[in-house]
């Protein structure tokens, strides 16, 4: 099993301040997504459906650095970022950060740390879905709707998470295997 | 406090308030953060805001509640006061924690081992080269007719080459002055742990357990 040496470390952190730095700039989407929804009650859509990219900072570190632990630390650094950027949620971003994290993480766990291909982004995809959906049900509250919505909100929730964990991330891993720059 | 207790208080306390149902703890864990706040000289304009967001986002996830679930009154209240606790907490801590402060302390008092403390500091300190180099790449793209979104993998993968860049640079250059991985270390500036951070930490935690254990609403 690979170490983590201080490149990767560094590696790891750079990249979670630019993830953070783009997803600050979602911020007014995600505001103006609330601000739409909520008079009909659906304000937890506009959460679902940028979750996704909230989370991508996970499969993203974890494909590119490949060492065990990358996705947890990727996400929970960007979430550190946010924190003393002065980010929405203040101090439980870092509990938020470190179990989206995990959640991502699992998948990678699953396949052992060997396999990079669509596989592994599609059981991490699954994995942050139901980790941080069971996350939501208690720390939002998510366990007192109708069961109708809360389906609803899941689906949205993994499509989410898949459309820029599993699609967008592969389709930049493409990239960077073009240009060789990935070790297998 | 010593940074990483404060941090160990903070994790501890939000996670706690996340699982059980008891809206006055909530109430009194904001007027604390909102004391200690005041008490640190926190500007008036930062608290308006640590206010606003979480009424507005916390009020939007209530009435989402109200509308599409079965949730009671009683449920709706611990809701909303925990959205603002947990950004209350959070203001108080980024407001009065220094970044430094808090690497050093986690090397020095949490044992996390220094090449992750200065591997996250040396990253850290590119912070302002990477929000300028995120604008550059955007208008190198713009002038080429390309516009970059958050949805577009010419930005990441941009942005990943110039990290991979960067962080072998930084790697090179930590190597060349002398930073050998594991090795022991001394410290130019030691961040003290004494018996009062442990009385806060633990007194804080046993006031918070007595408050949500004796059957408060």
């Amino acid at each position: 099993m690979k170490r983590w040496h201080i490149r990767d470390i560094i590696l790891v952190t750079i990249l979670a301040i630019f993830m953070g730095v783009i997803f600050w700039a979602i911020t007014p989407l995600y505001s103006a997504l609330t601000a739409v929804f909520a008079p009909m009650g659906l304000q937890p859509l506009a959460n679902e459906i940028l979750l996704g990219v909230w989370t991508m900072a996970g499969p993203l570190a974890g494909f590119v650095i490949r060492i065990p632990g990358a996705a947890t630390l990727g996400e929970l650094l960007g979430a550190v970022v946010e924190m003393f950027l002065g980010g929405v949620w203040g101090a439980s971003t870092l509990i938020s950060g470190t179990v989206q994290g995990f959640g991502s993480e699992l998948g990678f766990m699953a396949t052992r740390y060997r396999r990079y291909d669509w596989i592994t982004l599609i059981l991490s995809a699954l994995t942050t879905t139901l980790v941080t959906f069971g996350w939501s049900l208690a720390r939002e509250g998510y366990s007192a709707y109708h069961l109708g919505f809360l389906l609803l909100l899941f689906a949205v929730r993994f499509v989410s998470v898949f459309v820029f964990g599993g699609i967008l991330t592969k389709l930049i891993t493409n990239l960077l295997d073009r240009a060789h720059v990935l070790k297998h | 406090m010593n940074p990483s207790l404060k941090l160990a208080l903070l994790v501890l306390v939000a996670l706690e308030i996340s699982f059980t149902h008891v809206w006055t703890v909530n109430i009194a864990l904001i007027v604390v953060s909102l004391i200690l706040m005041v008490w640190s000289h926190v500007a008036f304009k930062r608290l308006v805001m640590l206010t606003l967001i979480p009424v507005f986002f916390g009020g939007a996830l209530v009435w989402s509640l109200t509308l599409r679930g079965t949730a009671s009154t009683h449920f709706l209240l611990v809701i909303f006061t925990r959205m603002v606790a947990y950004v209350y907490m959070g203001g108080w801590f980024a407001q009065t924690t220094n970044p430094l402060t808090l690497t050093r302390s986690l090397e020095q008092n949490a044992k996390l081992p220094s090449k992750f403390a200065y591997g996250f500091l040396a990253a850290f300190n590119l912070m302002p080269k990477i929000q300028a180099e995120v604008a550059t790449i955007k208008a190198a793209a713009l002038m080429r007719g390309q516009v970059l979104h958050f949805w577009s993998p010419q930005l990441y993968f941009k942005v990943i080459l110039a990290a991979m860049n960067w962080s072998d640079q930084l790697a090179s250059a930590m190597t060349s002055h002398g930073f050998v991985e594991d090795a022991p270390r001394t410290h130019a500036s030691e961040i003290p742990l004494i018996t009062r951070d442990w009385v806060l930490l633990v007194g804080s935690l046993a006031l918070v357990q007595i408050g949500l254990f004796v059957g408060l609403p």
